[in-house]
């Protein structure tokens, strides 16, 4: 196994204008420029190895699509050092791109006007794919998805799903080393969600690619990645697999109760007789968030039983959402 | 093949082009509606002219011929720029809505890609009527048909085409730094109108403008002096396929300097 992205205290930081409110604010604006300097990405370092899929995670904002445009050769970072598959993204920005293929979620790079078929014929030309290599990737795909009914449509007239599909079949084409996939399953219904990760597990599988993947989905993460790295106002949070994540975290579990009576009075009630765990109620639920380390939940109930009477009840194991929601909260400590 | 050779990007550009006109042709009532459309805007320009030319019999010492002949120089030297690099229009926005980013990630030249996405059917009708005025006035003007006047036209209708992509080029490339760089493509959009006049119907100023900051008079009027009053040409004219070279040269460069300093809005 060989390193395919690495990367060394990157940081990018932008000049920004501080605008003034108002009308007047914007006069002064014209007069004198006052810059403040935002750090996009600050400080992150990671290494990705051959084959990997890495799911690249953090709220809107947090810098994850400024990494990605500097790994692709878009942005020079402000300092530190990245080597994508051994080029330096900016400076050997063509060589890079004829290493890497890119999708950005909803903005499709296929042309337009064409149908798909004639696009993946000029994508051959662009990135001089062999007629071998070519047909054995197209009898590859064909096994994959159901291509045919694609290729001779033309894009504009693809629904999303098939669009996105498209994408990632075009982004794969030349057998890159590396893909960048910014939110491919976004705005996309559920099996139309499950064809496109069966697809990335597949010809990541096949073809040994490593993958990045930015998503706001955990399906796809749960799907697709063994190690998840989360950044959040440009700093990174965390980086190793979803189980450690997991184990991280799990000792939370979160009972659910349904108890006769006005729910939250009993809420109140059940707070003050278990103080070391967390108490919420909605309309329908109390919940009780354990902490499996200072309590048992199989002791919380029992305890809760000899006080309530207890009607209805569900346990619910913290999902990855979940612990990313609190990372994010939180920090990791 | 190597991958930054011409024969490369020819090979490209004939398989996007080809592409791009069979999928037009797919659309027959936008493809016979555009054409009657460009059909219509140049007679409309013609009807212009010989309604001006029944008023006055000349304009500025030029007489009805020789500026038909200016008027099919500029519009044969202007289809370039209206056939290859029509996509220019469409920058503004999509730098705009940060569609731009995609046209970053192939490993081929980025102002190739971008404009070999567009190929305006339309310019070829300009060239047809172009070259038919063109023809006309020749053969009323009486002028000798040798090698060298032959040589001479299409080296100085090159050179008239390439500084009109430049300026188009350039226009273009202020969107990467102004918001609204329409009216910058507009206004020279608006001034190339006046390529088709004589420069010296114009004051001093608008002389110097046209000659030095915004060289539109080199798109038909100092080109068409060369082979109308060959013995009436300023010496600049005979270096004006350089200055073309080098305009195009710099407009190319700073477009690509704008394309690498755009970094895209976040998503």
């Amino acid at each position: 196994m060989s390193a395919m992205i690495e990367i060394k205290n990157v940081t990018k930081e932008f000049k920004v204008l501080n605008r003034r409110e108002g009308l007047k604010g914007s006069l002064k604006d014209l007069f004198s420029r006052n810059y403040k300097i935002v750090r996009a990405v600050d400080q992150i370092s990671m290494t990705v190895e051959q084959g990997e899929i890495v799911g690249y995670l953090g709220p809107n904002g947090a810098g994850k699509s400024t990494t990605i445009k500097m790994m692709t050769g878009v942005l020079e970072p402000t300092s530190g050092e990245i080597l994508v598959g051994g080029n330096v993204p900016y400076r050997d920005r063509t060589k890079n791109a004829q290493e890497i293929g890119v999708v950005f979620g909803q903005r499709t790079q296929l042309w337009w006007a064409l149908p798909l078929i004639e696009s993946f014929k000029i994508l051959k030309d662009i990135y001089r794919i062999s007629d071998a290599d070519y047909d054995e990737m197209l009898k590859l795909y064909q096994s994959l998805v159901d291509i045919e009914p694609l290729l001779h449509k033309p894009v504009r007239q693809m629904s999303l799903g098939q669009r996105t599909l498209s994408d990632i079949l075009a982004a794969f084409l030349h057998n890159p080393k590396i893909v960048f996939l910014d939110e491919p399953t976004i705005g996309l219904d559920v099996s139309m969600k499950a064809k496109i990760r069966t697809l990335i597990h597949a010809l990541n599988e096949k073809k040994h690619t490593t993958v990045i993947l930015t998503t706001h989905d955990m399906g796809d993460v749960d799907a697709l990645c063994r190690r998840i790295v989360i950044i959040d106002k440009g700093k990174m949070l965390y980086d190793n697999d979803v189980e450690h994540l997991k184990r991280f975290f799990g000792s939370y579990r979160t009972l659910k109760l349904r108890i006769a009576g006005d729910l939250s009075e009993r809420a109140e009630a059940v707070a003050k007789l278990l103080p070391e765990c967390t108490v919420s109620a909605d309309d329908e639920w109390i919940s009780v968030l354990v902490d499996e380390e200072k309590c048992k939940v199989m002791h919380v109930l029992t305890q809760l039983q000899q006080s309530f009477r207890i009607r209805d009840m569900q346990l619910e194991e913290i999902s990855t959402e979940d612990v990313i929601k609190k990372i994010y909260e939180e920090g990791v400590k | 093949m190597k991958h930054n050779s011409l024969r490369f990007y020819l090979r490209i550009y004939r398989k996007i082009l080809a592409q791009d006109l069979k999928s037009k042709m797919s659309y027959r009532a936008d493809f016979i509606i555009s054409t009657i459309g460009m059909i219509c805007t140049n007679i409309a320009g013609f009807v212009g002219f010989w309604i001006l030319f029944r008023n006055f019999p000349s304009i500025s010492g030029w007489n009805y011929y020789q500026m038909l002949f200016l008027y099919g120089f500029s519009l044969i030297s202007l289809t370039p720029v209206q056939c290859l690099f029509d996509n220019n229009w469409s920058l503004r926005m999509n730098v705009y809505s940060g569609d731009f980013i995609k046209y970053c990630f192939r490993p081929i030249n980025l102002f190739f890609y971008y404009q070999s996405e567009v190929f305006d059917v339309k310019g070829l009708g300009q060239l047809a009527f172009g070259i038919g005025t063109l023809v006309y006035a020749w053969v009323h003007l009486g002028i000798a048909v040798t090698p060298l006047v032959i040589l001479k036209t299409v080296i100085f209708l090159m050179t008239a085409s390439l500084i009109m992509i430049a300026l188009q080029n350039a226009a273009a490339a202020t969107c990467f730094w102004i918001q609204n760089s329409f009216y910058v493509m507009d206004l020279v959009f608006k001034f190339k109108s006046y390529a088709n006049y004589p420069i010296t119907i114009f004051g001093r100023f608008f002389r110097f403008l046209f000659t030095f900051v915004m060289p539109i008079a080199f798109i038909a009027y100092y080109p068409s002096l060369v082979i109308l009053q060959p013995d009436n040409v300023p010496v600049l004219t005979w270096i004006s396929p350089l200055v073309g070279c080098l305009f195009f040269w710099l407009s190319y460069k700073y477009w690509m300097y704008g394309a690498m300093k755009y970094s895209g809005t976040g998503s």
